[in-house]
């Protein structure tokens, strides 16, 4: 709770977070609430600009944009979420482990990380899509699957700082078992980072999801998200020029606030503080590497 | 370094100092031979690792390929016997060796439509993919390089915040839009350029250049902005330390203290930068691929995938992590280059 206080004592963390309310209220009710049935046209008033029956115009098949935009933010803001979740499921527990198992079984599980960070996102996707079908539980799956390395190597980090704190070892010498100096003294300081880290996948992701429907992976039409929306606007740039503004302003505010949360985070908690004082060592350094992919 | 740490005091007999000289050099080169090993230790398991989860994809896979060519009219005869085909039949573990074992030599196995092989379909996708992210590579180090260089000599300044800002932005939008602003700005409204089409550059470099240039334009600035922004942090921090404001107090110009002293310094963090951004303008090429319509391994992977063309779309997989592997390589590479701490004792040094 003083946590949030704290949180909300930034001003750009107010701003993120009032954003982020409104991004979450049109997932749950945009749909509900969208002035014009997303799916319906109107093939009379293809392609307008904004008037008063349709507040943002309309798209290449005369559907409402507004409508379109509202309904599409639940598969958008759902899709992100998923794989920011699978990422943190599959990082954050082996993280923890790899900072407690033999240097062989830690070796290998950097390697793995290694591996998932140099696949491209949408080649691996694309490849997901051919070979277990196209869908957004696939698409989502390959996401999180490639996003897990970002988390893991960002636990690790702190797991392994910690591990050397002398706090850390005198309740280890005076007989604290594992699982409680992992709950006790780790987690605290890992959750932190792992909320930071969550904030900023969730930014990437929701640009990786785009992306995918771009290419037609993962959502697939005439569901309405927003990248799917910037995507077809894309066919019809001569006529309206300004078509992919809405939707993009929409991404840009959420990945913006969301990447803005992240730094009002770290600044709240001090997570990743004590990474930084520490620079030389190999795990910090590889942390922040880690870091600048999502940023 | 010229001079040995091991300088013969006067009076040792000169025989003996070639022994010591070797003696040292030898030592020298170890550490250089165990970064060495290590490193192709890393290498290949990460291509052993990126192979077996390509494959896994490939075996989790329940399209095959009678169904994939015959659709729903495929008899189990059918399928049976293009299984047999195409040795799907066996045991997944020989399946894999056989594949790895191909690929090794070039073969990634044949299309289950087309029968063309793999390898051959992506020869002749994958220059135009190399050609545009190569590009995109120098602009993103031109535009990112320059920016984050300017940003740090204004630190603070106007320039500095607007580049902070451009930044920020660039991060907060998918790739395509990009590619989108510029074709709006550039083919719709300037009518400069085309707004998609290709030639290969071994056909016509300068037209390959027409078309090329905004797809890999749109391909660097999101990369140009990372690298502009980590520069700009590393080179902030040098001008910082002792070294670069002595050399700033004996009378250098902040520009000469800037590239003569403190540029190398700062590359190192910056090459990292680059090197865990080449996975994204591969994948980036992917979506720019499809924003212009060239004729690339994308279009290859995707339209493979939407028929379930297995062996393609693991053909595809395989090569773009092949690729990124080897840029890494070369990455690490001017890394220890550039290091000197790293390069202690590299054979390159003690040769000298």
């Amino acid at each position: 709770m003083s946590t949030l206080r704290r949180l909300w004592a930034i001003p750009t963390a107010r701003f993120a977070l009032v954003v982020l309310a409104g991004v979450a209220f049109l997932a749950v009710f945009g749909s509900a609430l969208a002035p014009h049935d997303p799916l319906k046209q109107y093939t009379d008033r293809v392609l307008e600009g904004p008037s008063g029956d349709h507040l943002l115009g309309t798209d290449y098949l005369g559907r409402d944009v507004l409508s379109r935009l509202m309904a599409g933010t639940r598969l958008s803001v759902i899709g992100a979420a998923e794989a920011v979740v699978i990422g943190a499921v599959l990082g954050v527990p082996t993280g923890l482990a790899s900072a407690w198992v033999g240097p062989r079984l830690e070796w290998l599980a950097l390697r793995i990380s290694d591996t998932l960070v140099i696949l491209p996102f949408t080649v691996f996707a694309i490849a997901v899509a051919g070979t277990l079908g196209n869908g957004l539980q696939q698409a989502m799956f390959a996401i999180g699957v490639l996003i897990s390395p970002i988390f893991f190597r960002v636990t690790r980090a702190v797991a392994l700082g910690l591990r050397t704190q002398q706090y850390v070892e005198a309740a280890e010498l005076m007989g604290a078992s594992q699982w409680w100096t992992l709950r006790t003294h780790i987690w605290t300081k890992v959750l932190p980072n792992v909320a930071v880290t969550s904030a900023q996948a969730a930014g990437a992701a929701l640009l990786v999801v785009a992306s995918l429907s771009f290419l037609g992976l993962g959502v697939t039409p005439p569901a309405p998200t927003w990248g799917g929306m910037l995507a077809s606007d894309l066919g019809y740039l001569t006529q309206q020029t300004w078509a992919p503004v809405f939707p993009g302003l929409l991404m840009m505010a959420t990945v913006g606030s969301l990447n803005l949360l992240a730094d009002a985070i770290r600044d709240a908690t001090g997570a990743g503080t004590s990474a930084r004082r520490r620079r030389r060592t190999p795990a910090t350094s590889r942390k922040e590497r880690s870091g600048a992919v999502v940023s | 370094m010229t001079a040995p740490a091991t300088e013969p005091a006067p009076g040792v007999p000169v025989p003996g100092d070639g022994a010591v000289r070797a003696d040292s050099r030898a030592r020298r080169a170890l550490p250089f031979l165990r970064s060495l090993a290590s490193t192709a230790l890393v290498t290949v398991t990460v291509l052993f690792l990126a192979s077996v989860i390509t494959f896994a994809l490939g075996a989790l896979s329940d399209s095959n390929p009678a169904a994939a060519a015959l659709g729903e009219t495929a008899t189990q005869a059918d399928i049976d016997r293009l299984n047999a085909e195409f040795g799907l039949d066996r045991p997944l573990v020989v399946q894999y060796f056989s594949w790895v074992g191909n690929a090794l030599g070039g073969d990634l196995g044949r299309s289950w439509f087309t029968t063309i092989p793999v390898s051959d379909s992506i020869r002749q996708a994958l220059p135009v993919d190399l050609s545009i992210a190569a590009l995109a590579l120098v602009l993103a180090i031109l535009i990112g390089g320059g920016a984050g260089i300017g940003a740090a000599l204004s630190n603070g300044g106007i320039f500095d915040r607007a580049v902070t800002l451009v930044c920020s932005l660039l991060g907060t939008l998918p790739p395509f839009v990009i590619g989108m602003a510029l074709i709006v700005v550039f083919a719709v409204k300037l009518q400069a350029l085309p707004a998609g089409g290709y030639v290969p550059i071994t056909v016509d470099p300068l037209e390959w250049l027409r078309f090329a240039i905004l797809p890999g334009l749109a391909l660097s600035l999101d990369v140009a902005a990372s690298i502009a922004r980590q520069l700009r942090t590393s080179l902030v921090g040098s001008l910082r330390e002792n070294y670069a404001v002595g050399a700033q107090m004996r009378g250098f110009g902040r520009s000469r203290v800037l590239f003569g002293h403190v540029l190398r310094n700062a590359a190192g963090p910056t090459l990292a930068v680059i090197g865990l951004a080449i996975p994204l303008i591969i994948g980036g090429a992917v979506m720019t691929e499809k924003l212009f319509g060239l004729p690339g391994i994308a279009q290859l992977a995707l339209q493979s995938a939407e028929k379930g063309d297995v062996p393609v779309v693991l053909g595809t997989l395989l090569v773009t992590a092949v690729i990124v592997v080897a840029a890494s390589l070369v990455i690490n590479v001017l890394q220890k280059a550039l290091d000197p701490l790293a390069r202690q004792g590299s054979a390159r040094r003690a040769a000298r």
